[in-house]
């Protein structure tokens, strides 16, 4: 049907859209607003508007920005090089030939998500530093690799990659069993097939995904902060974070770095939008086909030893490291049986210990900022979908601008907001402060799931709900929101995992004297206790991926495998 | 919510006045003036893109119309003057959408519950209707299964069943049978109409297969390029067609351009004549109607064709014939043995001649 | 699931901390912050409540806050950030009667120091490397490649001790240090972290308090007390002027200072602050200190120190 401003009798509930929009002003708007306030006047911290832009401008035209802004690029672009080389043969592979064992190479591959990206770079670095764990068990190690622009990206890359794989491989399924198929007919040898039909085809996912890596790896901090300071490698993160953690506190500068970091995270998120829009959805929505997937032959081997090769790069040597000093009664004591031991884990879960009380509290808020972050975007992709005109786009744009932002620039502009003194009541100094800014920094992701979700869902469903008498509220209730829950569920797992482990907003928000998984690391590490640290991060590893498989095998045994795309 | 028994009485199911609807700058709709009377059943035909779909959008409430007033069993349900707009909800209709739009996750009988539950019908009453229905569409034994696994006529009469289910004033049928394979096309009309005889339903049918609404309606509305070319009911579409449009798109026979001159019609660019029409002007098309030719050479007036195609059928042999002496194609059904290439006489009744304006009414 | 999350909420709700009486930010290390509000709240009956984060991030936190402030009392691991408070006069000047054997540089209006922590070489006894006796001794060929120190722009300990360096044109043990291999790693534990794996050998300007605690549990590690001299970094405990509760936050400062507050300090390797405290570890008297008079800028330092390693 043509575009214009039709009028539809059928319009969304404006009850939802009314939940949206509010929902994005308070989560995401106002502490947008107050980071750009800051920026422009230095006292606002303490109530005063006076010498607007006296350090903006000064702080942009600090040669050391170019540098860290030329390096922000670097890293993001290196990263994508290297997500790319390890994922696209992978999903290749994996979508095309039958792979041996290619069920537990997903799941090994999606545990990258679930390791905290700042415990993986210790891990790297207790392995890979002389005397390390590789040398202490071969001879050798890699510290000039490690300490390295490359090593960075190299490590970055492998956190990030399945990102790429998972969308990639399914991409490649889907139009492997359409298009190439055809093609073959038409007399394009496989590989010919593949470099002719489907990798072109794939090509608006694969350039998605990989902007995705790029916006995600620009706005990391745990890796470059833990090995780029050795090397003097500073990007523009670490050059916000530090303005904040070093005395003296520069935060209308950080404010101001922020301000460029989201210029170009946002004009890396139009460029994949653009790309997503033009996009054919039947292609990539379309369910992968039970494809006549090509035997592999003679190639099964080296393949095999290819996914386990990369499985062990990105899951396998993070957690044994994170294992090996977790199970360490001293890091100086080395990999020896004498020095091995549960104490540290005896330590973290003794009855009544914070360590205990620090995983409750992050699980909690975990599920509740799943739940608040899946509910609200879900709304808001809806609203998205079914709005029309400027207030579309309002919304569209705030619901992604989090993306672009880095935790702590969360942090500080929700302190600014909420701890206003003319507040009769604020959420500060609770932990609900923690989650308005856990929800701010994940809601993008249910909203991409669910407007994805969305634009599958035939128009029809709902307007037959309106049709037999339900109104938009309850068509949206009864019809739309039970049918997008599937791939909602994949979203509030994904927001589940990060959120109780999220390191940086954290040590900035939680309120006095309450604490999360990440928080008790990062002071166990802090206090020299790298142990006890590491027994906490391999025990939330183990949670936020043992609570959503069992919460997925739960739901497949409730709905008796009728709801479908439950993966 | 309203039911049968709240409308009022003895007012028309549907009654449309100068309903126009506009995308943009583009008119989609002009001027549409419809009446249905209750227990009838109105058959909207045209080709992709008359505006057929958009008008029963408009009848259901999921667009609404741009000026002109619609009422279902005399209730107002669109009039932008009057600021009325109904939300589909508001309007107690059935409908049956062409991808069928059940619910997946839910199971056939959710789905035909639906609508009951909506009008908060108590449980066990809403238990038998359901399976009345379910009864009725001959689905009572699958009312537990999942609308995935039935096949695509099972799942479009569980569609059916729930637009019945709450028996509407009104029930609004979408192109139900386009994603069905033809056998079963044939069928289901005839389901389909068995059904709304038995329950008096009134209804909307909306297709592009005019064989689908002739057998359905009571009133047919030909459509194109958003005007209603014409309506009427079956017979008189047939025997009547008001334009050459319509004509055309009923395949109803032969189209001719003819030309007057000094004293006779031609078919224009040959010497052929026409017998001569009740018709003024110089210009005209007129229609050959292929129900009025024959084959023996009795007819008072006569054409000689020769035979192009002559492809067997399960009735007898489907001719494409030619206009000796032009371009024009003639079709026509013959249980005779008949070989490419033969020369055969056709005659017919000038009586039966249609003949129709060149220009467009609208245009 | 409504209910599921209706739940959560009054759980958390629940879970949130009972207005406080007294709020404390403060640096690390977080047992020690932890036995005094626990100390102090069995002495008093008063709650004391906790946000323990690195100086860095607490004083943010206060940055952030300044139009509506939330900390009643402030410990910080930097002298410089209670100069600074002090001068904006955001400090609730407060002699407290247990500071009285407390030294006179250790004090100021305002602000007194709740511990001493001294800046030692951290060295690894498995190293293979001779022990080091002064800093100068980490610039010889032993340690080739096998030095950490702290970034002074992000731990307040060396900088104090750059900054005497550089008051007493020491510099060049600065230099020899870079042209020996010596990196700077971040914060102190960044630092220390080589070293006890023994990727390094030693850290040049480690904090002796971090270094015996990691000793006690076991690392193979030694906190050395050069023989030229050292730095101390007093660690100031403040109350803000803007505290909604400051009775209740003298009471504070007067049991972090008692003979108990004072022990609970030396529990975690540093020294107390009041010279009638007897511990069992070298304290300030013990030490040979280098004056930091006639030093540069803090901008100046970090620009020097810059120069020699970039």
């Amino acid at each position: 049907m043509a575009g214009g401003s039709v009028t539809t009798g059928a319009e969304g509930s404006v009850l939802l859209k009314w939940i949206a929009t509010l929902g994005l002003l308070i989560v995401v708007a106002i502490p947008c607003l107050f980071i750009v306030v800051q920026a422009i006047f230095p006292e606002f911290g303490s109530g005063s508007f006076a010498a607007p832009f006296s350090l903006f401008f000064k702080t942009l035209s600090d040669p050391a920005l170019f540098g860290m802004a030329g390096n922000t690029l670097l890293l993001g672009v290196g990263t994508v090089i290297c997500a790319a080389v390890f994922a696209v043969p992978l999903a290749a592979l994996r979508a095309l030939y039958r792979v041996p064992g290619a069920l537990i190479w997903d799941g090994l591959l999606l545990i990258p998500f679930m390791i905290p990206p700042y415990i993986a770079a210790l891990g790297w670095i207790m392995t890979l530093q002389p005397r390390g764990y590789l040398e202490q068990v071969t001879g050798f190690n890699m510290a000039s690799l490690l300490f390295s622009v490359s090593g960075i990206m190299l490590i970055m890359g492998l956190n990030t990659f399945s990102v790429v794989y998972f969308v990639l491989s399914r991409t490649f399924e889907t139009i492997g069993a359409r298009y190439s198929d055809v093609g073959r007919v038409f007399g394009a040898g496989q590989w010919r097939s593949f470099w002719r039909i489907t990798f072109p085809l794939a090509m608006p996912g694969l350039a998605a995904s990989l902007l995705l890596v790029f916006a995600m790896s620009i706005e990391e901090y745990g890796t470059p902060a833990a090995l780029g300071r050795r090397i003097g490698f500073e990007v523009l993160v670490t050059g916000i974070e530090n303005r904040i953690s070093e005395w003296p506190i520069d935060l209308p500068g950080s404010a101001t770095l922020s301000l460029v970091l989201v210029g170009m995270a946002l004009v890396a998120f139009m460029v994949q939008r653009w790309l997503l829009n033009r996009r054919d959805y039947r292609i990539v929505g379309g369910k992968p086909q039970a494809s006549d997937k090509r035997s592999l032959g003679v190639w099964a081997v080296p393949a095999t030893l290819l996914f386990a090769f990369v499985a062990l790069l990105a899951t396998g040597l993070p957690i044994l490291a994170i294992l090996a000093t977790a199970l360490s009664r001293t890091i100086s004591g080395g990999l020896k049986p004498s020095n091995m031991g549960l104490d540290n884990f005896r330590e973290l879960l003794g009855a009544g210990s914070d360590g205990l009380i620090a995983l409750g509290n992050s699980l909690m808020l975990g599920t509740t900022t799943a739940l608040l972050a899946g509910l609200l975007g879900a709304i808001t992709a809806y609203s998205v979908v079914k709005g029309r005109g400027r207030f579309r786009i309002v919304l569209d744009a705030l619901s992604i601008t989090p993306n672009s932002l880095p935790g702590v620039v969360v942090g500080v502009g929700i302190i600014l907001a909420w701890n206003q003194p003319w507040l009769p009541i604020t959420p500060y100094n609770t932990p609900f402060i923690l989650l308005l800014a856990y929800v701010c920094i994940l809601l993008p992701q249910p909203v991409r799931y669910a407007t994805a979700s969305l634009h599958q869902l035939g128009d029809n469903l709902e307007s037959a709900a309106r049709v037999s008498g339900a109104g938009p509220l309850r068509a949206f209730t009864r019809i739309v929101f039970p049918l997008i829950l599937p791939s909602m569920v994949t979203a509030m797992i994904l927001v589940f995992a990060v959120a109780s482990r999220e390191l940086v907003a954290s040590l900035l928000v939680a309120p006095v004297g309450f604490q999360t998984i990440a928080v008790y690391i990062w002071q166990q590490f802090d206090q020299g206790s790298a142990g006890l640290g590491m027994a906490m991060a391999f025990c939330a590893v183990l949670i936020t991926t043992l609570i959503p498989l069992a919460l997925i095998s739960l739901l497949r045994w409730l709905t008796r495998g009728s709801v479908a795309g439950l993966s | 919510m309203f039911s049968k028994s709240s409308a009022v009485s003895g007012a028309p199911a549907l009654s449309l006045q100068g309903v126009s609807m506009s995308y943009g700058a583009e008119k989609v709709l002009h001027q549409i003036d419809l009446n249905l009377a209750a227990g009838e059943v109105l058959g909207l035909l045209g080709p992709s893109g008359c505006g057929k779909t958009t008008l029963l959008r408009l009848i259901s409430g999921l667009l609404l119309p741009d000026a002109g007033q619609i009422q279902i069993a005399g209730t107002t349900v669109a009039a932008p003057r009057a600021g009325i707009t109904l939300p589909p909800e508001k309007r107690g209709l059935g409908m049956v959408f062409q991808d069928y739009a059940l619910w997946p996750h839910m199971s056939v009988a959710r789905n035909v519950a639906f609508p009951l539950e909506m009008m908060r019908v108590g449980a066990s009453e809403c238990k038998d209707r359901v399976t009345r229905a379910l009864d009725r569409v001959g689905l009572g034994a699958m009312a537990e299964r999942r609308p995935s696994d039935l096949s695509g006529g099972q799942q479009q009469r569980v569609a059916i069943a729930r637009a019945i289910v709450a028996e509407p004033p009104l029930v609004l049928f979408d192109e139900p049978l386009s994603n069905l394979d033809r056998e079963l096309r044939e069928t289901m009309v005839e389901e389909i109409a068995d059904l709304v005889a038995d329950l008096n339903l009134s209804a909307v049918y909306v297709t592009h297969d005019h064989a689908e609404a002739l057998t359905l309606a009571n009133h047919v509305a030909v459509m194109r390029g958003g005007w209603v070319e014409q309506l009427a009911a079956p017979a008189e579409l047939v025997d009547h067609p008001k334009t050459a449009a319509v004509a055309e798109f009923l395949r109803l026979g032969c189209l001719l351009p003819a030309l007057h001159d000094a004293e006779n019609w031609l078919i224009k660019g040959t010497d052929l004549s026409l017998p001569a029409g009740v018709f003024g002007g110089a210009e005209a098309q007129v229609l050959l109607p292929e129900k009025a030719l024959r084959l023996d050479a009795n007819g008072p007036n006569k054409l000689k064709t020769e035979v192009l195609r002559a492809q067997v059928r399960s009735t007898g042999q489907a001719l494409t014939l030619r206009v000796v002496g032009t371009n024009h194609v003639i079709r026509h059904l013959t249980p005779a043995p008949v070989r490419a290439g033969d020369v055969l006489e056709l005659s017919f009744s000038p009586e039966d001649l249609r003949w129709f304006p060149v220009a467009d009414p609208h245009h | 699931m409504k209910r599921l999350s209706l739940a959560l909420v009054m759980g958390l709700l629940a879970s949130t901390a009972a207005q406080a009486d007294v709020t404390v930010y403060s640096a690390g290390p977080g047992a020690l912050i932890k036995n005094l509000a626990a100390g102090f709240t069995e002495k008093t009956g008063i709650k004391a409540n906790v946000f323990q984060a690195t100086t860095g991030k607490v004083m943010a936190r206060l940055e952030a806050e300044s139009s509506n402030p939330v900390a009643d009392v402030v410990v910080s691991a930097s002298w410089g950030t209670a100069t600074d408070f002090s001068a904006k006069g955001l400090l609730l000047p407060y002699e407290s009667p247990n500071a009285e054997t407390v030294p006179d540089f250790l004090k100021m209006e305002g602000a007194v120091a709740q511990g001493v922590a001294g800046l030692i070489i951290a060295w690894n006894t498995q190293s293979g490397t001779p022990k080091p006796a002064d800093w100068s001794d980490l610039a010889k060929p032993e340690y080739k490649d096998l030095v950490t120190l702290p970034d002074p722009a992000a731990s307040g300990g060396t900088y104090t001790l750059v900054e005497a360096f550089l008051a007493n044109d020491m510099s060049d043990v600065l230099q020899g240090l870079k042209d020996n291999g010596a990196i700077v790693a971040g914060a102190n534990k960044a630092a220390l972290n080589p070293v006890l794996q023994g990727a390094k050998a030693a850290v040049f300007a480690g904090v002796d308090y971090i270094t015996m605690s990691a000793a006690a549990k076991g690392e193979t590690v030694e906190a050395i007390f050069p023989t030229s001299g050292t730095v101390v970094a007093p660690r100031p405990i403040m109350i803000l002027k803007s505290s909604q509760n400051q009775d209740d936050a003298k009471q504070f400062v007067d049991y972090v200072l008692s003979e108990e507050g004072q022990k609970a300090v030396a529990k975690v390797n540093l020294m107390p602050s009041r010279t009638d405290i007897k511990v069992d570890r070298p304290l300030i008297g013990d030490l040979k200190l280098l004056s930091n008079e006639g030093a540069p800028a803090r901008d100046d330092v970090l620009a020097d120190f810059k120069k020699i390693f970039n």
